[in-house]
């Protein structure tokens, strides 16, 4: 399903995924790596509550670089499992931090010694996460990156979140599953944004 | 699949009552549309299997369309541990409509429909329930809960953590009526005193409640071991072999951990629902039910005795296809008509709609189960750290009228503020001494005053989270247990509290809590399936609402009285 | 194992802390009525004290059998054989047995350290169960895998 170079279709801004090459371990010690999951700025184009991939991965990226952090973004193509991508794409990356990210917003930072159900921060309610959520968790990915201990990202909680969303969430989650390609490896990712006409 | 035109822009002109109705609660809920190829679906599908087995030597060897070698791990466990091989064939082949008559014919005893129900398969069962309407499932809930009693559990935590708070929460739940009561963490380093907090409140409210504190598997099973919890619930499985892999575990790990948690003498259930498979996106095509009917022959399977189920975390996920609420309530019946304890949901946030929301509990609330919500918040929704439920503190009064007004019993009752404000006041005197007793962040008088009158954790003054974190973790290192809190509540002078602690420690020690469906009464009696089994026969017979207790659930905040309509009763 | 009286117990037995406490008593030996205050306060009494017995656990055992609950009963024999293992090795051979966690030689020790060392040949036999159906569904470790943790 998913397509090397599929284009999100937005109003303002858009942003396509053009695969490089196989994704191997990172040598800079300053990267984190961005792991998106297979139809993420693909078959999806926004997450869950609309907010557009590739405002995700701006705010994402520019939140680790104001850190002076390099980003390397990664694509998964056969798990859409958030632990299990996230866990390997920290295995990848020369820091040995990761920024998992799934098509529907829900995003963990992990890092590659930790056990794989485990993780540094989690942010599983999708509803809830913005562009302002995006950019600090990209700045603390950094800052673990760097040896650092920030504050974790204040959590938000709202218990109407799962009557309004639950259901929905499955079903997106159920469509990124079938985007799943097995036996298909990581591949890094260049990022092309382009400003849309359309708006 | 597109279905999100979006509801606002240039949409054409809508008449007045539309906007009013797009404005009503409801519409904020979510809804989707079935898919049964990927198991969004409540309980009709045409996926699911046949009903079959077939036995050989004293072994299942085919299950539900299935032949051994095609086993997935949940096949191969029921099939060796939770079905009854010799009565399989027999009651597998009777037909569906007797099952399903049987359950709701109060001329078939309870035992009689166990000694059918022990021997069906997963597909069996479901072609049974799916023969019946809501209301049958009530009839059918009525008959096949086990213990005679109906309870209620209640939540007890704490936006900030705060001891103090969960305390006096405690036993204001433990007066108003839990039977148990549980906690969990913002902070899960806050787990031990929060976890002490529960355990010496609900002391204070009403001797016997039962206590745990909702934590991963390992710390879960230690505060047990010490006895500072009482049961555990958290426990969760899963109806699919790739999703119980997901969640790290297997039947046998799970089991094993049942028997963990018995061999020290701490009472325990699993945890499943509807639509957590789907969730995770691994239903392997399969309707909601037939999967958490397969978790039910699990746990069934596991030994254990219990069963928190009722879709649980994952309600929005049926409470949004169609059909979905049926399924929940079949769910229940279905834990119960295997034998389990059901704690039966109704406890996490489901609906913008308060009509939709108490239309939900109706099917458990109605025919009581043996715990109907799994818990009620007996805190502000706002200070519940499982994410909310489906009815809290705000609603008291309202559920206490609908018990009234069906003559039903929910499990709680109206108490008096100068009761609430003693029980509340003296839970955070209680907790006070303790922390003092063993060293830990002292709390102030103001923080008492405060308890004692507080809603939420907003009505308190802030604790030093850094001292209570070192303290909690000075718990584990100095290894306290159950009796060092009895120990220090006896020489700050709360005997009765001490005393309540001390017998409800003593109780591990008898097993007694360990069979199906056990509480303890208010005068430390364990009440289980075995000396209080469920022995409904009809119109007349089994749990009625009546005498003293039925005396009790009249009383309300206001109530008119006949004597002197000037005045009110209470 | 603990030995079981001669008389199998019946529901009417139940609840035993209330109609058979004298059957029951602590992991040192004391009578259950020996768990009060007086000896709380004196210091008499340890953690120890407050955990059930093997015994006990059979005899829960018996009653859920008479209950119509064989697989319940079941749960509190391996419970049974259970008390004897450290709080630390249960719930390392809980973790042993999570998927993927064990090599199936591991499994078999854990299975024979079960019956050897603790005399507990019901959870043994869980084990092997597990052992057998973990190497059908793929759920081994494999011996030379990239561990996950």
């Amino acid at each position: 399903m998913t397509t090397p170079t599929a284009t999100s279709t937005l109003p303002g801004r858009t942003v396509s995924l053009r695969e490089i090459g196989p994704a191997r371990r990172g040598t800079r010690e300053d990267e984190v790596v961005v792991a998106v999951s297979p139809a993420f700025a693909g078959h999806f184009s926004k997450t869950i509550v609309d907010v557009p991939h590739a405002e995700v991965l701006r705010q994402l990226l520019a939140g680790i670089e104001e850190q002076g952090v390099t980003a390397r973004v990664v694509r998964f193509r056969d798990t859409a499992d958030l632990a299990a991508l996230a866990h390997m794409g920290a295995k990848l990356s020369g820091s040995g931090i990761c920024v998992g990210i799934l098509s529907r917003g829900t995003t963990i930072i992990h890092q590659k010694d930790l056990p794989r159900l485990s993780n540094l921060e989690l942010f599983p309610q999708s509803p809830l996460l913005d562009a302002a959520v995006f950019r600090m968790i990209g700045s603390n990915a950094a800052q673990y990156a760097k040896g650092e201990s920030p504050q974790p990202v204040p959590t938000r909680n709202d218990q109407m979140a799962r009557p309004r969303w639950q259901a929905k969430a499955a079903l997106l989650h159920l469509k990124e599953f079938e985007c799943i390609e097995a036996g298909r490896g990581p591949v890094d990712v260049e990022l092309v944004f382009e400003s849309s006409n359309a708006g | 699949m597109t279905s999100t035109a979006p509801r606002t822009g240039t949409a054409p002109r809508q008449s007045l009552r539309t906007e009013i109705l797009e404005a009503r609660p409801v519409n904020l809920d979510g809804f989707v549309e079935e898919w049964p190829e990927k198991g969004l679906v409540a309980m009709e599908s045409a996926f699911d299997p046949a009903p079959s087995v077939r036995v050989e030597d004293g072994q299942i060897v085919e299950l539900d369309g299935k032949t051994r070698d095609e086993f997935d791990f949940m096949d191969t466990f029921i099939a060796n541990h939770a079905i009854d091989v010799a009565s399989a064939e027999r009651c597998t082949a009777m037909p569906s409509a007797e099952i399903a008559r049987m359950l709701m014919d109060p001329r078939a005893s309870r035992d009689e429909v166990l000694a059918v129900t022990r021997g069906l398969t997963p597909a069996k069962i479901l072609d049974v329930v799916k023969l019946m309407n809501v209301v049958e499932i009530m009839q059918g809930m009525q008959k096949m809960r086990a213990r005679r009693t109906p309870a209620n559990q209640g939540h007890s935590t704490s936006a900030r953590d705060n001891p103090v708070q969960v305390a006096a929460d405690a036993a204001e739940g433990a007066l108003r009526g839990f039977a148990e009561l549980e906690t969990t963490l913002g902070v899960l380093r806050y787990a031990p005193l929060v976890a002490i907090a529960l355990q010496v409140g609900a002391q204070v409210g009403r001797g016997g409640v039962l206590t745990q504190c909702a934590l991963e598997e390992a710390t879960e099973l230690e505060l047990g071991m010490r006895g500072i919890t009482a049961y555990a619930e958290t426990i969760s499985i899963y109806g699919t072999e790739s999703v119980f892999i997901d969640g790290d575990d297997t039947p046998w790990s799970k089991a094993f951990l049942a028997s963990a948690y018995a061999s020290r003498g701490i009472k325990m259930r699993f945890t499943s629902g509807t639509g957590s498979e789907v969730q995770m996106g691994n239903a392997e095509g399969k309707s909601m039910l037939y999967l958490e009917i397969r978790c039910i022959l699990m746990a069934k399977g596991a030994g254990v005795q219990g069963l928190q189920n009722g879709s649980i975390s994952c309600i929005g996920v049926p409470g949004a296809v169609p059909g979905g609420l049926r399924a929940v309530a079949a769910e229940n019946l279905v834990a119960s008509m295997v034998d389990l304890e059901c704690a039966s949901g109704n406890d996490q946030s489901f609906s913008h709609s308060a009509m939709r929301r108490t239309a939900r509990a109706m099917p458990q609330l109605l025919p009581g189960t043996d715990f109907v919500c799994s818990g009620y918040s007996s805190v502000p929704n706002a200070d519940n750290m499982f994410a909310g439920s489906n009815f809290d503190t705000e609603d008291f009064d309202d559920w206490n009228t609908i018990q009234r007004d069906f003559q039903v019993d929910g499990g709680l009752r109206h108490v008096r503020e100068d009761e609430i404000l003693q029980a509340r006041d003296k839970a955070a005197r209680a907790l006070q001494a303790v922390f003092a007793h063993l060293d830990l962040p002292p709390i102030t008088d103001d923080e008492v005053a405060a308890a004692t009158y507080a809603n939420s954790s907003n009505d308190y003054p802030f604790r030093d989270v850094l001292s209570d974190l070192k303290g909690a973790q000075s718990v584990m290192d100095r290894e306290i247990t159950g009796l060092d809190l009895v120990k220090g509540l006896e020489a700050a002078g709360f005997h009765d509290v001490a005393e309540n602690l001390l017998t409800v420690l003593r109780q591990r020690v008898s097993g007694d809590l360990l069979q199906t469906s056990a509480v303890l009464t208010a005068d430390f009696t364990p009440l289980s399936a075995i000396n209080d089994p469920n022995d409904y026969a009809g119109p007349g017979t089994g749990y009625r609402l009546e005498g003293e207790r039925w005396e009790q659930l009249k009383k309300l905040r206001h109530v008119t009285s006949s004597t002197n309509p000037e005045t009110e009763v209470g | 194992m603990g030995t079981s009286p001669t008389t199998e117990l019946t529901r009417d037995d139940y609840p035993l802390s209330i109609n058979r406490p004298e059957l029951l008593h602590t992991p040192t030996g004391k009578p259950i009525t020996a768990l009060t205050m007086d000896a709380v306060v004196s210091g008499e009494l340890s953690a120890e004290d407050l955990r059930i017995t093997p015994e006990t656990l059979q005899l829960q055992a018996q009653i859920a059998d008479a209950s119509g609950r064989p697989q319940l009963a079941g749960n509190f024999r391996r419970a049974a054989e259970m008390t004897a293992i450290p709080d630390a090795e249960v719930l390392a051979m809980y973790n042993a047995l999570r998927p993927r966690a064990s090599t199936g030689a591991a499994l078999g020790e854990l299975a024979d350290r079960l019956e050897n060392t603790y005399s507990a040949p019901v959870c043994a036999a869980l084990v092997r169960e597990a052992a057998e159906v973990y190497g059908r569904r793929d759920l081994l470790a494999r011996p030379a895998a990239d561990s996950d943790d």
